[in-house]
């Protein structure tokens, strides 16, 4: 689900080197390093999980077990033009094409063991939690089978209801020990609670970086564009737990603060509509995605990743119920009512959705839930199909006709709006 | 005799609303429940009538409103039949959470269907250990409120009884399945309906209905099966699928369908509370790509199977955009090379109207298999 990657563009063209002391500096550098250094790790001999971008990065960091986010990598293996090769390879070893795309490239990964695009470190065990998907589940089983390695499996299930449950809450918490219990034993490794609290910290100021940051949107113009948080959360993905992590946020707070004050923006255009993104990004389409939007001076101000990565939380219960409560955890009550605020709080004149293929659950009440945003904040709501990492289930006209549509209403409504006012 | 039984059966694996228009005319209340597990048992001891609800061989038109193309026929065609009224009267629908497209299907219903009650239920993946099985109960205690509402009452002796009624039928049902085995002369749509009637009637009557069949079978030599195979899936009912087992002297001699016997494999155990013993069921279910298990004991299960059973091919019968058996099919398939069993793939879905292509697939089996 979450991922980020450096623009495929960014890859390919040689470009003015970065400011050390920038934002986008350190979070890229916090991004690559965690594949060289978990590489790295591996060689000498250190245990290495590969995780679920939601599993409860307390644990590994806690213990001191080095990660790699198959989601990440898939998301940077898309990005950089393998995604169909990838596909490919396992789909010709039986995976249907109608599997995730992110579990088909990982799983092609785990055969060949090597992917220009991006590698990682081989694991010894793997971390699987399903808040996201079950999807998931299968994936890790699948893994754990082919890499005959341990798989420990973290399960959170689907709420139904608007508030996490003291029965959900006693059960995921029963299976975090029980979890960090199987790593001890597998590794000769130690829990320490002083770590945790440290560990503990650190997700709580990235956390909080990144909710302020992503919250600068409330301005006009903003003074980000949107397409910043789906690389940049990257860092929040795979490092939320680390130090570092909250000291690049914080830059990027501050610099976004600047942006505002100083009348600037990382979007390179005139801001003339704010959106509202849903869904993954078109990996292997970003460029031809965000430049659809920035021709026509639509500014992609807010995600729900703004919200996803919130792990601030004051006890060991209040972490659990953060993980409780991941976007794809939540019913579709408690999914409007965190985009509707969003649409609100930054000022959102429309909604552009993506249908996602490869991602069932976060599709498949899209339809019934972007309606009743729409309705709920007056906006108007396309949507367009495509898919994370498999580049063959997205048309660009269809893409580009959709945001035309979207465009027109918005103009429609900023008339209606002023005539209203004269 | 046996001609009568499966005629019966067969009338009511294909009006389910017939039967559900039966039990609410002799004031009974109906509660549907979707895939792949619900606890039947407890919704019985209730006192409602438990109903399956798979959906139906259907186009697609209203649920298209909710559903995006790529979630599987079964769940999009209960939405439709949930939206179109064939459910009307029922007074809930039971949905767990058990693959991502379920957990889509309860949230779209509460919309698109407001005058039958959705109920989740949440059960636990790590279902065996005590954490998980209080976390099962946790999740039946929260239907019990639900069925409450709607005017249910929960009594413990009454689960007693509800426990060791379905009980009885897994026992009449993994029976059936290895009596069939032997009686090739019992087609595979007959042996569908056996099953699929199962989902629409009181577990009290389908077992009888079950054992006097078995009975009479017994009574009689079986005929040898030409093509004796396992099939694996979720779902198998689709008639014109079941013409071509029949048409190419496939013999179903086992299944690993959601439908049929993964519902029958596991009892309620004896405990001092009724309920914990329905959670402990739950806890020993497995060999089912919803119900995780790392060891993925299923694969091997097929193949045991398969063996024992004298099976001379697997048939995996994989439902559109099922993304659990997608992933296990994987597995399936190299076990069963491993094995030297042979194994073809057939792709169904509630839509379907042209079966060529799985005719011609199951032909080049058949030739293979008689090679
Ligand atoms: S199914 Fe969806 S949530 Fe799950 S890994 Fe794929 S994209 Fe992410
Ligand atoms: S057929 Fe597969 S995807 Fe559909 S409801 Fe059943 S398990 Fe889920």
């Amino acid at each position: 689900m979450a991922e980020e990657v450096k623009k495929a563009e960014e890859v390919k063209k040689p470009r003015k080197p970065l400011d050390p002391n920038s934002a986008k500096y350190k979070l890229g550098k916090i991004a690559s390093d965690a594949f060289a250094n978990t590489i790295e790790a591996k060689k000498q001999g250190k245990p290495v999980a590969w995780v679920s971008s939601n599993f409860p990065v307390e644990i590994p960091e806690t213990l001191g077990i080095w990660t790699a986010y198959p989601e990440n990598q898939a998301a940077g293996i898309a990005a950089r033009g393998a995604g169909e090769r990838m596909c490919n390879v396992a789909e010709a070893d039986g995976y249907s094409n109608d599997i995730c795309a992110y579990a088909r490239i990982s799983l092609a990964y785990a055969k060949l063991k090597e992917c220009p695009e991006q590698d990682v470190a081989m694991p010894d065990v793997l971390l699987c939690c399903n808040n996201i998907c079950n999807c998931m589940i299968k994936w890790y089983e699948n893994l754990s089978q082919e890499l005959n390695i341990p798989m420990i499996m973290l399960d959170i299930p689907f709420n139904p209801d608007y508030e996490v449950s003291d029965a959900q809450v006693a059960y995921v918490t029963g299976q975090f020990w029980d979890a960090v219990h199987q790593l001890e034993d597998l590794f000769g490794l130690k829990w320490d609670d002083k770590k945790f609290e440290e560990v503990t910290g650190f997700s709580c100021r990235a956390s909080r970086a990144w909710l302020e940051a992503t919250a600068q949107a409330k301005y006009t113009p903003s003074p980000f564009n949107g397409f910043d948080l789906l690389n940049h959360m990257a860092v929040m993905v795979t490092a939320r737990g680390k130090e570092e992590a909250g000291e690049a946020m914080e830059t990027l707070l501050k610099e976004y603060k600047e942006n505002h004050e100083k009348g600037e923006s990382t979007f390179r255009a005139e801001e003339k509509y704010r959106v509202m993104f849903e869904g993954i990004a078109c990996w292997p389409y970003l460029r031809a995605t965000s430049r659809g939007l920035k021709d026509r001076g639509i500014n992609m101000v807010t995600t729900i990743y703004a919200d996803a990565f919130g792990f601030d939380y004051n006890s060991f219960d209040e972490m659990i119920r953060a993980y409780c409560s991941v976007p794809n955890a939540i019913n579709l009550e408690k999914s409007r009512d965190k985009r509707v605020k969003l649409c609100k709080d930054n000022n959102v004149e429309g909604l552009l959705v993506h249908t996602n293929r490869s991602c069932k659950l976060w599709s498949g009440f899209m339809a019934e839930m972007s309606r009743q945003i729409g309705e709920e904040c007056g906006i108007p709501v396309t949507s367009f199909d495509g898919d994370q990492a498999d580049p063959r289930n997205f048309s660009e006209a269809q893409y580009d006709t959709r945001v035309q549509g979207l465009m027109e209403i918005m103009e429609g409504n900023k008339a209606d709006r002023a005539g209203k006012e004269a | 005799m046996v001609k009568d039984i499966l005629a019966k059966f067969h009338e009511v694996a294909a009006s389910p609303r017939a039967q559900m228009d039966k039990y609410m005319a002799e004031g009974k209340k109906v509660v549907l429940t979707a895939p792949v597990y619900t606890p039947e048992e407890l919704i019985h001891s209730m006192g409602f009538v438990p109903m399956g609800a798979w959906g139906a061989d259907m186009e697609l038109n209203r649920a298209k409103e909710y559903c995006p193309a790529f979630l599987c026929s079964i769940v999009q065609s209960i939405l439709e039949l949930g939206i179109k009224g064939a459910y009307k009267g029922a007074s809930a629908i039971v949905i767990p959470s058990l693959c991502d497209t379920l957990k889509t299907l309860g949230e779209n219903w509460k919309y698109a269907v407001d005058d039958i009650k959705f109920i989740p239920m949440t059960y636990p993946q790590n279902r065996k250990p005590d954490y998980g099985i209080a976390f099962t109960k946790a999740g039946y205690e929260r239907v019990i409120r639900d069925l409450e509402e709607l005017g249910g009452k929960y009594d413990a002796a009454a689960l007693v009884e509800s426990n060791s009624i379905y009980n009885k039928h897994n026992a009449s049902m993994r029976k059936l399945d290895e009596v069939l085995a032997a009686h090739a002369e019992i087609t595979a749509s007959q042996r569908s309906d056996i099953f699929k009637s199962a989902f629409f009637m009181t577990k009290e009557e389908h077992t009888e209905l079950v054992d006097q069949l078995i009975e009479e079978l017994e009574k009689t030599e079986g005929t040898a099966a030409k093509l004796p195979v396992v099939v694996s899936g979720i779902l198998t009912d689709a008639p014109q699928l079941n013409a071509v087992f029949e048409e190419f002297g496939m013999h179903i001699v086992a299944d690993d369908v959601a439908a049929q016997s993964r519902q029958y494999r596991t009892d309620v155990p004896e405990c001092d509370d009724p309920l914990d013993a329905l959670a402990v069921k739950f806890a020993n279910m497995d060999n089912c790509s919803v119900l995780y298990n790392v060891k993925k004991p299923r694969v091997q299960w097929i193949v045991d199977t398969a063996k024992a059973r004298g099976a001379k091919g697997v048939v995996v019968v994989m439902t559109k955009f099922c993304d659990p058996e997608e992933f296990d099919y994987v597995m399936i398939k190299k076990a069963c090379e491993a094995a030297d069993l042979p194994l073809a793939l057939v792709e169904v879905d509630r839509q379907m109207v042209q079966f060529e292509q799985i005719r011609t697939n199951l032909e080049t089996f058949r030739d293979m298999l008689m090679m």
